[in-house]
């Protein structure tokens, strides 16, 4: 095994390529052992090598690890892998020299198994919880009488004969746009996340059944992918979950604005039964000549009362007239100087003017006394001035 | 009567005409307008649930992105 020596030009280290893959390799060799996650892809082996090789693919990121294990430590591990499957790999980092390339140096994979899921289940579902994904105030409410209804569904799928018989038999105006996609297995979250985007971009669709029946599991992770829940949730439109049987509680249910236990609940909650439909219209239109009678009944009536008042203005105006005379005669009454004399005074003409002072006459002159009733003929006697 | 608009939407206008009927302070001339256009309504939501047949539209999956 070669060592790591280097050459010297005067004062410049400088080492061999064999060298340096050897320093690093030595480096490397220095790393802890350790597990690391991934999901299977490119499994090669054949019997004559003496080693099995795959990449583990982070899911998320895409990021790539080569992997080697020995042959038969693999054999007795007898594991049957299938590529996609998510595992634990224990090993540590090596590098093989001769072309400076990174490995990941096995001594044992582990499927992940349903603890495993669980675990990892159990803390998306509270990441996402502490995000607001399952908050309630989020829930959108379902349309009452969608346009259509879009359905998501797996490949020849029974659930999606029994969400369509059920919207038909419910609820015929409306329309139903199918997406079927795979449910289960290797790509199953890519494909869902992206026929849902497709299915709320669809003009008519205002809401989405996410539609599937009871499996295993593992059948049923695709629908508790941390891609698909935020898919759900980040919906433009309200999304139905009815995903397995009544017991499973994948991560999507979660998310989604409703969910419902079957094909059958699901078609129930997102369109109307046209015959209840029809009962509430029959009596929105009661309403309506109600509305309409009751409006028409306070215009006659107000016509009416209009009419009382018009008729029985001029009889009105007539009293206040006459009492209005009334009370000016009886100020003109007070006034008039026939009331005086009807008290017991006189009025004293001579030559028609009356008379206000003795000076005006003399001893002879004739003058006229009018008195309350009749007048008299007088002549003065004497003046006292 | 020609209208593209949804049930939903039609059925949201009738309730609409109804709850201002209900009201009660609308001009007389205008409430029969109301009631007559309310009738129109109710015979066009009617129709729509008694002549319609299913649509089924089948959506090619989209290839996944990866």
């Amino acid at each position: 095994m070669p060592k790591v020596e280097h050459l010297l030009y005067g004062d410049r280290k400088v080492f061999t390529v064999s060298s340096f893959n050897r320093g690093v390799g030595l480096h490397l060799g220095r790393l802890p052992n350790l597990w690391v996650e991934g999901e299977v892809t490119e499994l090669r082996r054949n019997p004559a090598w003496a080693n099995v090789f795959l990449t583990l693919k982070d899911p998320k990121t895409a990021a790539t690890l080569a992997v080697t294990i020995a042959r038969r430590t693999y054999e007795r591990l007898d594991l049957d892998l299938d590529e996609g499957e998510t595992v634990h790999v224990a090993g540590r980092a090596e590098l093989f020299e001769q072309k400076a390339v990174l490995a990941f140096r096995a001594t044992t994979i582990e499927r992940l198994g349903i603890g495993g899921h669980l675990l990892a289940l159990e803390h998306l579902k509270r990441k996402l919880a502490a995000e607001g994904l399952f908050a309630p105030e989020r829930k959108r409410r379902l349309p009452r009488a969608p346009r259509a209804v879009g359905i998501l569904t797996g490949v020849e799928a029974a659930a999606r004969g029994d969400l369509v018989a059920t919207i038909a038999a419910r609820f015929p105006p409306t329309a139903v746009v199918i997406c079927e996609t795979r449910v289960q297995g290797k790509g199953a979250a890519e494909s869902i996340v992206s026929a849902l985007a497709a299915l709320a971009a669809h003009p008519d669709v205002d809401v989405v059944v996410l539609s599937r029946g009871g499996g295993s599991f593992e059948d049923l992770l695709p629908f508790s992918d941390e891609a698909v829940v935020r898919a759900v949730a980040g919906s433009p439109v309200p999304i139905v979950s009815a995903v397995g049987h009544e017991q499973d509680t994948p991560l999507c249910d979660l998310a989604a604005d409703a969910r419902a236990a079957t094909p059958t609940a699901a078609a129930a909650l997102v369109v109307p039964s046209a015959d209840e439909l029809e009962a509430a219209l029959r009596a929105t239109r009661r309403r309506l000549g109600a509305g309409v009678r009751a409006q028409l009944d306070r215009s006659r009536g107000r016509v009416e009362r209009q009419g009382e008042r018009l008729r029985s203005a001029p009889p009105l105006l007539l009293e206040r007239r006459r009492s209005a005379l009334d009370h000016a005669g009886a100020r003109l009454q007070a006034l008039s100087p026939l009331a005086t004399l009807a008290r017991g005074y006189a009025i004293v003409r001579s030559d028609g003017e009356a008379l206000r002072d003795a000076a005006s006459v003399r001893a002879g002159d004739a003058l006229q006394v009018q008195l309350a009733s009749g007048s008299l003929g007088a002549r003065v006697d004497k003046v006292l001035p | 009567m020609s209208d593209d608009r949804s049930f939903e939407e039609l059925q949201r206008e009738l309730e609409e005409i109804v709850a201002r009927l209900e009201r009660g302070d609308v001009p007389v001339d205008e409430a029969i307008a109301l009631f007559r256009r309310g009738e129109e309504v109710y015979k066009a939501c009617v129709e729509r649930l008694q002549s319609a047949e299913l649509r089924i539209e089948e959506l090619a999956p989209p290839e996944a992105s990866t």
